[in-house]
């Protein structure tokens, strides 16, 4: 029905519209299906799920805006979030952001040249005990250091 | 009913009263911005704190409720130190452009500040940079940085118009109004949003930059706009009328009224306006002073001539009895605009019978006639009062041309007329007042009674129906000056004016 | 010492899956709970003396017994959004023992006689949302979940519902509100929760950790269960120890431990490196000072009692490596980028404080920066719908009155006072 969600994904969405007991309560899963088919949600996929789930679509936008894990705007194939929160910061949570930033040239928030790159620093991950630590994609890395950062990036970029 | 005392004063109010709406309902002074008594609540400004005698910390007054024997006060230290910072709080990221701002001498803001203003800004940051003259739709522009984020506007979508087009997108200081490109906000009730925007951000396309505020005086009236007759209030000044907007009334539109309805100044204005009473002269019509019109028109006999009036349900009741008892005997003709939509409603306010006082017109003249049959050639004069506000009446034009046909014709019409080649005896036209030079009522759809009142002359020439019946019946010389144009009240010999 | 109650078997690999649990005896808690009245069973939580683990440490029975006497549905809600800078206790419980905190949560949910819950999880979370929804396949595969549980005729379902990154949904009405599809802004209150939570009906938000002591206080009863602790903060504590130990590590401690030996049981300091201050309860907490460490002991009261709190048990160690400026700096970020928006003391207030100290962080700050820090927070306090606002000036206020030598160097100098460390590139 639409070129931004595509139908088996209206079908996810359909289903989560029921699962809950109200179904704006679907609007955070299907906006994680958009953001899984498309790495970020465009405010066209807002305008688009709208129309799939009856729901005005400030109402969805809000939600999207809201909650920083759905990206307003492409990332690289890997999104690298480094904690910079109080007890990753006291262990080089932002020298490793920097240093990875340098590394790839590319600024926080921006896609490296190559688009295999996004660099942003993030809030407490709840992974102190293991800092400084990262979030590439779904997944944490964690007890960094500078070089053990970046070879696990260059493992994973290629 | 329970007692409490509100800054040293014992009041009673009704259990389930909050602590705000006691305030108000005892007209004690208390600051807020979010609170407003058409919306539900939403507790973010928190300027509207009290002291409650046992209670160590501030409760915001519109999330309380009154419970008895509480002691309640806003004017301690405490309190005026919270307002003052909460006062603090809302301008740090504002961006003070009162004087080019439309909102200014009616901004809570602004009020506020010359209240508890600290005058010395502690705020040596940057402000937030946010978007300014946003489109949000056809009538309504945001400036997102004089945006306090009371979130009224946003509620008013949710919960009044149910169209949902507004939200608050992103976190903390870059928190922003905003509507999403597929949906602007576009409702027929939008412009609310404007009057109960607290401050400048939210302002209507259609008064942006026409008039400073404190230079307008308001007159409350009713609009005349449909037959709900929604309580308003008409902003003016000596050369028109400017905007409208709506008057709380819990009985009758609440807080609002519809988008529709705030364009019936428009044709009050001059521009709009037949100008001068005419005549016919050999043929054409010419302008004449309103007192030699009525003369002519007084030296017309009427004696056992067929009378066929056109009427809408655009007058007042009282102009109804008047022309009811001057034409005695006449048939009476009522002129509705759009039939198959005249009974349509909304379900908020807007109602497809665009007259303000249809219930008037039939209660006060039985035996209407459909205006469908009305044929002027049928009489030997024709009495057609055209409707103030034409432009709902799709068919005007066309009746403005079957009275043509007309033996002898009086026309009143408050709108200008377009060039009229006449074959009548005699035709004698007269400007109309409209509902912000005249004083009357009107009966609305639920035949509740609904006041105007004059706010101003516009049309110094222009009479009311009743105005009209009164100098005719009585024969009164009427002395008109017209280089005095914006001398109120000309007529203050005829009974019905005051 | 430590106590292992919801510890015990955190290094037994094989009790995240439910045979492994069930060799330890899992499940069986529930069997007992069933044989009791569900009144009971609030009757023994209110006397086990549970306080909420997750921060605000309200009185767990006391909550369930705010849930209207009538039939109304109700839900519970199981905070798993864990947030607060320096807390990952809930993250390894769930990865370590789902079926713990799925178990404590059927007996929660029948003893307030709730169909249905959910475990509200935060969205970063990924690899515990997977243990955790293989746990609960599973309790449905062994009927521990579903119909007629046990063949107790109770019914109950439970699901997982993934946050997307916000602080503020761990307060118990902005998750409410998240759950609803929303922005996870905080309600207004009253109504609370109880009475008028998850749609509007009756709910009870509950943290990871207290839904699985639950357990524990069943399985020993109330009595046993108050053996650990002190009179007033019973039972045992998971702490987050991270920052300046040699192991950071959870740890689960009797309520009113001393802090200092809780920094020993996690290694003590680097070699060399001497106490600056704790940040005892996650970086909301108010920060002691080093002698103020000496004495603390890890409980409500204590805490309370030093101008502090115990709030997550998020046990912050800080040396004299550290500059409490640029800490203060972190902290002010993040509650700035945390504010929902919505009151307005909170959403300027949170902005105005990081604007200032980042201004003298970078060597940019004014001497009345600092008295203007402590005011704009101290109106920051109390003002609020959640405690978002509070949770922002709390530090802010102590870090400026412990260290405000710091801070005025900082402002003179325009450079930090500890050496090792100048103006930070990423203030």
């Amino acid at each position: 029905m639409s070129e931004l969600i595509k139908a088996d994904d209206v079908e996810f969405i359909k289903k989560e519209m029921v699962r809950y007991e109200d179904k704006y309560s679907a609007i955070i899963p299907s906006l994680y299906k958009i953001q899984a088919r498309h790495g970020w949600v465009s405010e066209d996929s807002v305008e688009e799920l709208s129309k799939v789930m009856e729901i005005p679509s400030a109402d969805i936008l809000e939600v999207r805006n809201f909650y920083t894990m759905f990206n307003q705007k492409p990332v690289g194939k890997l999104h690298i979030q480094v904690c910079t929160n109080v007890s990753c910061a006291m262990n080089g949570g932002r020298e490793l952001t920097d240093h990875i930033c340098k590394k790839y040239n590319v600024k926080k928030g921006e896609v490296s040249s190559d688009g295999t790159v996004t660099v942003n620093q993030v809030e407490c991950l709840g992974s102190c005990d293991t800092a400084p630590m990262m979030q590439i994609n779904d997944k944490y890395w964690e007890n960094l250091t500078n070089e053990s950062a970046v070879e696990i990036i260059e493992k994973l970029r290629s | 009913m329970l007692k409490c005392t509100i800054n040293g004063k014992e009041v009673e109010v009704k259990e389930g009263t909050t602590i705000i709406e006691a305030y108000k309902e005892m007209q004690e002074d208390i600051a807020h911005y979010c609170w407003h008594p058409g919306l539900s609540i939403a507790g973010v400004c928190r300027l509207c704190v009290v002291e409650i005698e046992g209670n160590p910390r501030l409760q915001i007054a519109c999330n309380t409720e009154v419970r008895d024997g509480m002691v309640i006060s806003n004017v301690s230290d405490k309190v005026e130190e919270a307002v003052r910072w909460g006062l603090d709080f809302h301008l740090i990221n504002h961006p003070l452009d009162c004087p080019i701002c439309d909102q200014a001498g009616e901004c809570g803001l602004q009020e506020q500040y010359m209240k508890y203003g600290q005058y010395d800004s502690s705020m040596a940051e940057n402000k937030v940079k946010k978007r300014k003259v946003v489109d949000l739709g056809p009538k309504i522009v945001l400036d997102a940085e004089r945006c306090i984020l009371c979130s009224r506007c946003v509620r008013f979508t949710e919960e009044i118009s149910k169209t949902n087009e507004l939200g608050i997108f992103n976190r903390g200081d870059h928190s922003m109004i905003g509507t999403v490109k597929d949906k602007p906000l576009d409702n027929d009730y939008s412009v609310n949003t404007v009057d109960i925007c607290p401050v400048g951000a939210l302002t209507s396309k259609d008064f942006r930059f026409q008039q400073r505020v404190w230079y307008l005086e308001n007159t409350a009236t009713t609009c005349p706009g449909c037959s709900t007759g929604c309580s308003v209030s008409v902003y003016h000044n000596k050369e028109g009328a400017y905007r409208v907007k709506p008057r709380e009334d819990k009985e009758n539109n609440g807080y609002w009224m519809c988008d529709e309805g705030r364009n019936v100044y428009k044709f009050v204005n001059k521009e709009a306006r037949l100008l001068s009473a005419k005549t016919l002269n050999s043929g054409k019509l010419s302008s004449v002073r309103l007192a030699q019109a009525l003369e002519d028109f007084t030296s017309f006999n009427r004696e056992g001539k067929k009378v066929g009036v056109l009427l809408t349900g655009q007058n007042t009741t009282e102009e109804y009895k008047a022309i009811l008892e001057m034409f005695a005997g006449a048939d009476f003709f009522h002129w509705k605009n759009n039939e198959e939509k005249f009974n349509d409603f909304d379900g908020l306010l807007k109602r497809g019978d665009k007259n303000p006082n249809t219930n008037g017109l039939i209660e006060t003249i039985s035996n209407l006639k459909d205006a469908k049959s009305f044929n002027a050639s049928n009489y030997d004069l024709t009495v057609a009062v055209m409707p103030e506000n034409f432009l709902v009446y799709e068919d005007y034009n066309e009746k403005l041309e079957s009275l043509k046909a007309s033996k002898n014709l009086l026309l009143f019409s408050a709108a200008k007329l377009p060039k009229m080649e006449l074959k009548t005896e005699n035709t004698w036209v007269f400007p109309l007042k409209t509902f912000v030079e005249k004083e009357g009522s009107y009966l609305n759809h639920a035949k509740t009674e609904r006041r105007i009142q004059k706010a101003t002359s516009i049309v110094t020439e222009a009479v009311a129906l009743n105005e009209f019946a009164a100098a005719v019946s009585r024969g009164l010389k009427i002395n008109i000056n017209h280089h005095e144009s914006r001398k109120q009240n000309e007529f203050t010999n005829i009974p019905g004016q005051y | 010492m430590e106590v292992k109650l919801l510890t015990e078997h955190y290094d037994d690999k094989s009790f995240q899956g439910i045979e492994g649990y069930k060799a330890k005896g899992g499940y069986e808690v529930l069997k007992k709970a069933f044989k009791m009245k569900p009144q009971e069973i609030i009757d023994e939580v209110k006397a086990s003396g549970l306080r909420g683990r997750g921060g605000a440490g309200f009185p767990t029975g006391m909550k369930w017994g705010f849930l209207p006497k009538n039939d109304e549905t109700r839900y519970l809600l199981c905070n798993a959004d864990e947030g607060e800078p320096g807390t990952f206790k809930d993250r390894k419980m769930m990865e370590r023992a789902p079926h713990q905190l799925i178990e404590g949560m059927i007996i929660s949910s029948f003893a307030i006689n709730s169909p249905k819950s959910y475990i509200y999880i935060r969205g970063e979370y990924n690899e515990s949302t997977a243990i955790l929804r293989k746990a609960i396949d599973e309790a449905y595969a062994a009927g521990m979940l579903g119909k007629n549980i046990m063949g107790s005729g109770f019914d109950h379902d439970l699901d997982l519902y993934v946050g997307a990154g916000a602080y503020i949904c761990g307060e118990e009405t902005g998750m409410i509100s998240s759950l609803e599809g929303k922005k996870g802004q905080p309600k207004l209150k009253p109504p609370f929760p109880a009475v008028q939570g998850y749609l509007s009906k009756p709910t009870i938000v509950n943290n990871v950790e207290t839904l699985a002591a639950v357990k524990y206080i069943i399985r020993d009863g109330a009595e046993a269960y108050k053996k650990h602790g002190t009179e007033k903060s019973c039972g045992t504590k998971l702490f987050s120890v991270s920052g300046n130990v040699q192991k950071p590590c959870t740890v689960e401690v009797p309520l009113g431990y001393s802090l200092m030996d809780l920094i020993e049981l996690c290694g003590g300091l680097k070699p060399g490196r001497k106490l600056k201050a704790v940040i005892p309860g996650g970086s909301s907490a108010p920060v002691l000072t080093a002698e103020e460490c000496v004495d603390a002991k890890m409980d409500y009261e204590d805490l309370a009692a030093k101008g502090s709190m115990l709030g997550s048990g998020a046990v912050i160690i800080i040396d004299d490596s550290n500059c409490m400026v640029d800490l203060l700096n972190v902290i002010m970020h993040f509650y700035h980028h945390e504010s929902c928006g919505q009151c307005t003391p909170c959403r300027e207030g949170t902005g105005w404080l990081e604007k200032m100290v980042k201004r003298i962080v970078t060597g940019e700050g004014r001497l009345d920066d600092i008295d203007l820090v402590l005011k704009v927070a101290n109106q920051m306090k109390g003002r609020t719908i959640c405690a978002l606002s509070d949770a922002a000036a709390l530090p802010a206020i102590s870090f400026v009155e412990k260290f405000k030598k710091e801070f005025e160097y900082f402002v003179r100098e325009g450079k930090s006072m500890v050496t090792s460390k100048g103006a930070p590139a990423h203030a």
